[in-house]
Protein backbone atom coordinates (compact mmCIF):
# COMPACT_ATOMS: atom_id res chain seq x y z
CA UNK A 1 0.00 0.00 0.00
CA UNK A 2 2.81 2.40 0.95
CA UNK A 3 4.55 1.63 -2.32
CA UNK A 4 1.35 2.22 -4.31
CA UNK A 5 0.94 5.61 -2.67
CA UNK A 6 4.58 6.50 -3.28
CA UNK A 7 4.56 5.36 -6.91
CA UNK A 8 1.34 7.26 -7.64
CA UNK A 9 1.83 10.27 -5.40
CA UNK A 10 1.75 12.92 -8.12
CA UNK A 11 -1.40 11.57 -9.73
CA UNK A 12 -3.15 11.13 -6.37
CA UNK A 13 -2.18 14.63 -5.22
CA UNK A 14 -3.61 16.35 -8.27
CA UNK A 15 -6.58 14.00 -8.38
CA UNK A 16 -7.53 15.00 -4.84
CA UNK A 17 -6.97 18.70 -5.62
CA UNK A 18 -9.20 18.34 -8.68
CA UNK A 19 -12.01 16.74 -6.66
CA UNK A 20 -11.74 19.30 -3.88
CA UNK A 21 -11.83 22.23 -6.27
CA UNK A 22 -14.72 20.72 -8.24
CA UNK A 23 -16.73 20.41 -5.03
CA UNK A 24 -15.76 23.96 -4.10
CA UNK A 25 -16.81 25.18 -7.54
CA UNK A 26 -20.20 23.51 -7.06
CA UNK A 27 -20.83 25.41 -3.83
CA UNK A 28 -19.54 28.74 -5.14
CA UNK A 29 -21.36 28.37 -8.45
CA UNK A 30 -24.61 27.47 -6.71
CA UNK A 31 -24.36 30.57 -4.52
CA UNK A 32 -23.52 32.75 -7.53
CA UNK A 33 -26.47 31.43 -9.57
CA UNK A 34 -28.85 31.92 -6.65
CA UNK A 35 -27.74 35.53 -6.27
CA UNK A 36 -28.53 36.13 -9.94
CA UNK A 37 -31.85 34.33 -9.65
CA UNK A 38 -32.96 36.50 -6.73
CA UNK A 39 -31.98 39.60 -8.71
CA UNK A 40 -33.97 38.60 -11.79
CA UNK A 41 -37.09 37.40 -9.98
CA UNK A 42 -36.44 33.67 -9.77
CA UNK A 43 -36.18 31.33 -6.81
CA UNK A 44 -32.93 29.78 -5.52
CA UNK A 45 -32.11 26.11 -6.15
CA UNK A 46 -30.32 23.56 -3.97
CA UNK A 47 -26.85 22.12 -4.57
CA UNK A 48 -28.23 18.85 -5.94
CA UNK A 49 -30.28 20.63 -8.59
CA UNK A 50 -27.37 22.96 -9.37
CA UNK A 51 -24.85 20.21 -10.18
CA UNK A 52 -27.38 18.79 -12.66
CA UNK A 53 -27.92 22.19 -14.27
CA UNK A 54 -26.56 23.48 -17.55
CA UNK A 55 -24.92 26.39 -15.67
CA UNK A 56 -22.66 23.99 -13.77
CA UNK A 57 -22.08 21.78 -16.80
CA UNK A 58 -20.93 24.64 -19.04
CA UNK A 59 -18.68 26.12 -16.36
CA UNK A 60 -16.96 22.73 -15.95
CA UNK A 61 -16.82 21.84 -19.65
CA UNK A 62 -15.40 25.18 -20.79
CA UNK A 63 -12.43 24.70 -18.49
CA UNK A 64 -11.86 21.05 -19.37
CA UNK A 65 -11.84 21.69 -23.13
CA UNK A 66 -9.18 24.37 -22.86
CA UNK A 67 -6.93 22.15 -20.75
CA UNK A 68 -7.09 19.33 -23.27
CA UNK A 69 -6.61 21.72 -26.20
CA UNK A 70 -3.50 23.03 -24.46
CA UNK A 71 -2.16 19.47 -24.15
CA UNK A 72 -3.00 18.51 -27.75
CA UNK A 73 -1.19 21.53 -29.14
CA UNK A 74 1.73 21.19 -26.74
CA UNK A 75 2.15 17.48 -27.49
CA UNK A 76 2.06 18.01 -31.25
CA UNK A 77 4.02 21.27 -31.37
CA UNK A 78 6.74 19.63 -29.30
CA UNK A 79 7.44 17.19 -32.15
CA UNK A 80 8.50 19.89 -34.58
CA UNK A 81 9.22 23.05 -32.55
CA UNK A 82 11.98 23.62 -30.03
CA UNK A 83 12.81 26.13 -27.32
CA UNK A 84 16.51 26.04 -26.71
CA UNK A 85 17.33 25.60 -23.05
CA UNK A 86 13.79 24.72 -21.95
CA UNK A 87 12.84 21.63 -19.93
CA UNK A 88 9.66 21.53 -22.03
CA UNK A 89 11.55 21.09 -25.31
CA UNK A 90 13.53 18.44 -27.16
CA UNK A 91 17.04 19.29 -28.30
CA UNK A 92 17.13 20.65 -31.85
CA UNK A 93 18.99 17.62 -33.25
CA UNK A 94 15.96 15.44 -32.43
CA UNK A 95 13.44 17.56 -34.33
CA UNK A 96 10.55 15.63 -35.90
CA UNK A 97 9.15 12.14 -35.29
CA UNK A 98 12.66 10.67 -34.78
CA UNK A 99 14.09 7.32 -35.87
CA UNK A 100 12.90 3.88 -34.79
CA UNK A 101 16.12 3.50 -32.85
CA UNK A 102 15.43 6.71 -30.91
CA UNK A 103 11.81 5.67 -30.34
CA UNK A 104 12.67 2.04 -29.38
CA UNK A 105 10.58 0.55 -32.16
CA UNK A 106 11.00 -2.21 -34.73
CA UNK A 107 14.32 -3.95 -34.19
CA UNK A 108 15.00 -1.69 -31.21
CA UNK A 109 12.14 -2.67 -28.89
CA UNK A 110 13.11 -3.60 -25.36
CA UNK A 111 11.84 -6.45 -23.16
CA UNK A 112 9.68 -4.04 -21.21
CA UNK A 113 8.28 -2.19 -24.23
CA UNK A 114 4.46 -1.95 -24.27
CA UNK A 115 2.74 -4.74 -26.26
CA UNK A 116 1.45 -2.41 -28.99
CA UNK A 117 4.93 -0.89 -29.40
CA UNK A 118 6.21 -4.43 -30.14
CA UNK A 119 3.22 -5.51 -32.28
CA UNK A 120 4.06 -3.50 -35.40
CA UNK A 121 1.59 -2.59 -38.16
CA UNK A 122 -1.52 -0.51 -37.41
CA UNK A 123 -1.30 -1.22 -33.70
CA UNK A 124 2.11 0.43 -33.40
CA UNK A 125 1.01 3.25 -35.70
CA UNK A 126 -2.03 3.90 -33.51
CA UNK A 127 -0.10 3.57 -30.26
CA UNK A 128 2.55 5.95 -31.62
CA UNK A 129 -0.14 8.64 -31.74
CA UNK A 130 -2.26 7.53 -28.78
CA UNK A 131 -1.37 10.41 -26.47
CA UNK A 132 -2.28 13.09 -28.98
CA UNK A 133 -5.39 11.24 -30.13
CA UNK A 134 -6.76 10.75 -26.62
CA UNK A 135 -6.15 14.40 -25.73
CA UNK A 136 -7.78 15.46 -29.00
CA UNK A 137 -10.80 13.27 -28.30
CA UNK A 138 -11.12 14.68 -24.79
CA UNK A 139 -10.85 18.23 -26.16
CA UNK A 140 -13.48 17.68 -28.83
CA UNK A 141 -15.76 15.88 -26.38
CA UNK A 142 -15.58 18.56 -23.73
CA UNK A 143 -15.84 21.39 -26.29
CA UNK A 144 -18.93 19.67 -27.65
CA UNK A 145 -20.32 19.38 -24.12
CA UNK A 146 -19.58 23.10 -23.61
CA UNK A 147 -21.56 23.95 -26.75
CA UNK A 148 -24.59 21.91 -25.67
CA UNK A 149 -24.64 23.00 -22.03
CA UNK A 150 -23.68 26.53 -23.01
CA UNK A 151 -26.60 26.83 -25.40
CA UNK A 152 -28.96 25.58 -22.68
CA UNK A 153 -27.62 28.08 -20.14
CA UNK A 154 -27.64 30.90 -22.70
CA UNK A 155 -31.21 30.19 -23.77
CA UNK A 156 -32.30 30.16 -20.13
CA UNK A 157 -30.78 33.63 -19.71
CA UNK A 158 -32.43 34.79 -22.92
CA UNK A 159 -35.90 33.74 -21.74
CA UNK A 160 -35.35 35.19 -18.26
CA UNK A 161 -34.68 38.50 -19.99
CA UNK A 162 -37.59 38.16 -22.45
CA UNK A 163 -35.35 37.64 -25.45
CA UNK A 164 -35.32 35.06 -28.25
CA UNK A 165 -33.55 31.72 -27.97
CA UNK A 166 -30.98 30.35 -30.44
CA UNK A 167 -30.40 27.06 -32.25
CA UNK A 168 -27.24 25.07 -31.64
CA UNK A 169 -25.73 26.33 -34.92
CA UNK A 170 -26.55 29.92 -33.98
CA UNK A 171 -24.97 29.35 -30.56
CA UNK A 172 -21.73 28.10 -32.15
CA UNK A 173 -21.44 31.50 -33.87
CA UNK A 174 -22.48 33.46 -30.76
CA UNK A 175 -20.30 35.84 -28.73
CA UNK A 176 -21.16 33.83 -25.59
CA UNK A 177 -19.64 30.60 -26.99
CA UNK A 178 -16.50 32.26 -28.31
CA UNK A 179 -16.03 34.50 -25.29
CA UNK A 180 -16.11 31.42 -23.05
CA UNK A 181 -13.74 29.50 -25.34
CA UNK A 182 -11.20 32.25 -26.01
CA UNK A 183 -10.95 33.50 -22.42
CA UNK A 184 -9.95 29.98 -21.41
CA UNK A 185 -7.59 29.45 -24.36
CA UNK A 186 -5.59 32.63 -23.74
CA UNK A 187 -4.79 31.57 -20.18
CA UNK A 188 -3.78 28.06 -21.20
CA UNK A 189 -1.44 29.26 -23.91
CA UNK A 190 0.01 31.88 -21.56
CA UNK A 191 0.68 29.17 -18.96
CA UNK A 192 2.44 26.86 -21.38
CA UNK A 193 4.40 29.68 -22.97
CA UNK A 194 5.45 30.91 -19.54
CA UNK A 195 6.63 27.46 -18.48
CA UNK A 196 8.52 26.91 -21.75
CA UNK A 197 10.43 30.18 -21.39
CA UNK A 198 10.79 30.43 -17.61
CA UNK A 199 12.31 26.94 -17.40
CA UNK A 200 15.22 28.17 -19.53
CA UNK A 201 16.36 30.70 -16.97
CA UNK A 202 14.77 29.78 -13.62
CA UNK A 203 15.27 26.75 -11.39
CA UNK A 204 13.35 24.78 -8.77
CA UNK A 205 15.70 22.37 -7.05
CA UNK A 206 14.49 18.77 -7.19
CA UNK A 207 11.47 19.43 -9.40
CA UNK A 208 10.75 17.27 -12.45
CA UNK A 209 9.86 20.51 -14.22
CA UNK A 210 13.24 22.20 -13.65
CA UNK A 211 16.77 21.68 -14.85
CA UNK A 212 19.40 21.02 -12.18
CA UNK A 213 20.19 24.31 -10.50
CA UNK A 214 23.69 24.40 -11.94
CA UNK A 215 22.68 23.53 -15.53
CA UNK A 216 23.61 26.04 -18.20
CA UNK A 217 20.72 27.97 -19.75
CA UNK A 218 21.59 26.46 -23.13
CA UNK A 219 21.07 22.85 -21.96
CA UNK A 220 17.77 21.56 -23.39
CA UNK A 221 15.48 18.71 -22.28
CA UNK A 222 17.03 18.03 -18.94
CA UNK A 223 15.09 17.71 -15.68
CA UNK A 224 16.42 18.21 -12.16
CA UNK B 1 -19.49 -9.99 -22.86
CA UNK B 2 -17.99 -7.40 -20.57
CA UNK B 3 -20.46 -6.05 -18.00
CA UNK B 4 -20.51 -2.40 -17.06
CA UNK B 5 -20.53 -1.62 -13.36
CA UNK B 6 -23.70 -0.04 -11.93
CA UNK B 7 -21.58 2.89 -10.75
CA UNK B 8 -20.24 3.54 -14.23
CA UNK B 9 -23.73 3.42 -15.67
CA UNK B 10 -25.04 5.85 -13.06
CA UNK B 11 -22.18 8.25 -13.70
CA UNK B 12 -22.73 7.98 -17.43
CA UNK B 13 -26.42 8.74 -17.00
CA UNK B 14 -25.57 11.70 -14.76
CA UNK B 15 -23.21 13.09 -17.37
CA UNK B 16 -25.73 12.73 -20.16
CA UNK B 17 -28.46 14.29 -18.00
CA UNK B 18 -26.21 17.19 -17.14
CA UNK B 19 -25.30 17.80 -20.75
CA UNK B 20 -28.81 17.70 -22.07
CA UNK B 21 -30.58 19.47 -19.23
CA UNK B 22 -32.60 22.56 -20.04
CA UNK B 23 -35.93 21.93 -21.59
CA UNK B 24 -35.88 18.20 -21.23
CA UNK B 25 -38.96 16.20 -20.43
CA UNK B 26 -42.52 16.38 -21.71
CA UNK B 27 -43.63 16.50 -18.04
CA UNK B 28 -42.13 19.96 -17.62
CA UNK B 29 -43.63 21.13 -20.92
CA UNK B 30 -47.05 19.94 -19.74
CA UNK B 31 -46.73 21.98 -16.54
CA UNK B 32 -45.75 25.07 -18.54
CA UNK B 33 -48.56 24.53 -21.03
CA UNK B 34 -51.11 24.16 -18.21
CA UNK B 35 -49.88 27.34 -16.46
CA UNK B 36 -50.13 29.33 -19.69
CA UNK B 37 -53.59 27.94 -20.47
CA UNK B 38 -54.83 28.66 -16.93
CA UNK B 39 -53.64 32.26 -17.21
CA UNK B 40 -55.16 32.78 -20.66
CA UNK B 41 -58.46 31.22 -19.52
CA UNK B 42 -58.58 33.43 -16.43
CA UNK B 43 -58.03 36.55 -18.55
CA UNK B 44 -60.63 35.44 -21.11
CA UNK B 45 -63.13 34.79 -18.26
CA UNK B 46 -62.53 38.27 -16.86
CA UNK B 47 -61.25 36.74 -13.60
CA UNK B 48 -58.51 39.28 -12.90
CA UNK B 49 -57.81 38.00 -9.40
CA UNK B 50 -57.20 34.46 -10.59
CA UNK B 51 -55.08 35.68 -13.49
CA UNK B 52 -52.95 37.89 -11.24
CA UNK B 53 -52.46 34.93 -8.91
CA UNK B 54 -50.74 33.18 -11.80
CA UNK B 55 -48.27 36.02 -12.36
CA UNK B 56 -44.81 36.35 -10.82
CA UNK B 57 -44.42 38.95 -8.10
CA UNK B 58 -42.53 41.27 -10.45
CA UNK B 59 -45.17 40.97 -13.17
CA UNK B 60 -47.94 41.63 -10.66
CA UNK B 61 -46.35 44.88 -9.47
CA UNK B 62 -47.57 47.05 -12.34
CA UNK B 63 -50.50 44.92 -13.49
CA UNK B 64 -54.08 46.21 -13.34
CA UNK B 65 -55.71 43.02 -12.13
CA UNK B 66 -59.21 44.41 -12.61
CA UNK B 67 -58.66 45.10 -16.29
CA UNK B 68 -56.14 42.62 -17.68
CA UNK B 69 -56.27 42.47 -21.44
CA UNK B 70 -53.95 40.24 -23.41
CA UNK B 71 -54.55 38.20 -26.56
CA UNK B 72 -55.32 34.56 -25.89
CA UNK B 73 -55.86 31.45 -27.96
CA UNK B 74 -54.80 27.79 -27.84
CA UNK B 75 -51.20 26.97 -27.05
CA UNK B 76 -49.22 26.29 -30.23
CA UNK B 77 -45.61 25.99 -29.04
CA UNK B 78 -43.84 25.50 -25.72
CA UNK B 79 -40.10 26.05 -25.22
CA UNK B 80 -38.47 25.39 -21.85
CA UNK B 81 -34.87 26.09 -20.83
CA UNK B 82 -34.10 25.48 -17.16
CA UNK B 83 -36.41 27.57 -14.98
CA UNK B 84 -37.65 29.78 -17.85
CA UNK B 85 -40.09 29.13 -20.67
CA UNK B 86 -41.78 30.78 -23.62
CA UNK B 87 -45.24 29.85 -24.87
CA UNK B 88 -46.72 30.91 -28.19
CA UNK B 89 -50.49 30.85 -28.44
CA UNK B 90 -52.63 31.66 -31.46
CA UNK B 91 -52.52 35.34 -30.54
CA UNK B 92 -49.85 35.88 -27.91
CA UNK B 93 -46.34 35.24 -26.64
CA UNK B 94 -45.97 34.56 -22.91
CA UNK B 95 -42.87 34.15 -20.79
CA UNK B 96 -42.91 32.01 -17.65
CA UNK B 97 -40.60 31.27 -14.68
CA UNK B 98 -40.49 28.23 -12.47
CA UNK B 99 -40.77 29.30 -8.84
CA UNK B 100 -41.06 27.27 -5.64
CA UNK B 101 -44.86 27.46 -5.99
CA UNK B 102 -44.81 26.30 -9.62
CA UNK B 103 -44.75 27.93 -13.04
CA UNK B 104 -45.88 31.53 -13.14
CA UNK B 105 -46.30 34.01 -15.99
CA UNK B 106 -43.58 36.67 -16.01
CA UNK B 107 -44.72 38.41 -19.19
CA UNK B 108 -47.84 38.34 -21.37
CA UNK B 109 -48.98 40.21 -24.42
CA UNK B 110 -45.34 40.32 -25.53
CA UNK B 111 -44.14 41.71 -28.85
CA UNK B 112 -40.66 41.01 -30.26
CA UNK B 113 -38.21 43.87 -30.80
CA UNK B 114 -35.42 42.21 -32.76
CA UNK B 115 -32.44 41.47 -30.53
CA UNK B 116 -33.85 43.59 -27.71
CA UNK B 117 -36.13 42.16 -24.98
CA UNK B 118 -39.78 41.73 -25.90
CA UNK B 119 -42.14 44.51 -24.91
CA UNK B 120 -45.00 43.11 -22.81
CA UNK B 121 -48.40 44.48 -21.86
CA UNK B 122 -48.27 42.57 -18.55
CA UNK B 123 -44.97 42.06 -16.75
CA UNK B 124 -41.91 41.84 -18.95
CA UNK B 125 -38.54 43.61 -18.60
Amino acid sequence: MKRVLRDNGLGLFFGLLFLASLVGQAFAGNADLNERRLTDGGDPIGLGAYVLSSDFAVDVAENWQSEYLQFVLFILAGVWLVQRGSTESKPAHRLGRETDEQQLLGAHVEPGSPPWARAGGWRTALYSNSLGLVMLALFLGSWGAQSIAGRSSYNNEQLVHFQDTVTWWEYLASPDFWNRSLQNWQSEFLAIGSMVVFSVYLRQRGSSQSKPVGSPHTDTDENG
Amino acid sequence: MRKRSPTAMRLGSLLIATLLVGGCGSGTEDLVRRAAQDFSSAVADGDGARACGLLTEQARENADCAALEVPGGPVEQVEVWGDAARVRTAGDVLFLRELAVGWRVSGAGCEPRGDRPHECEVGGP
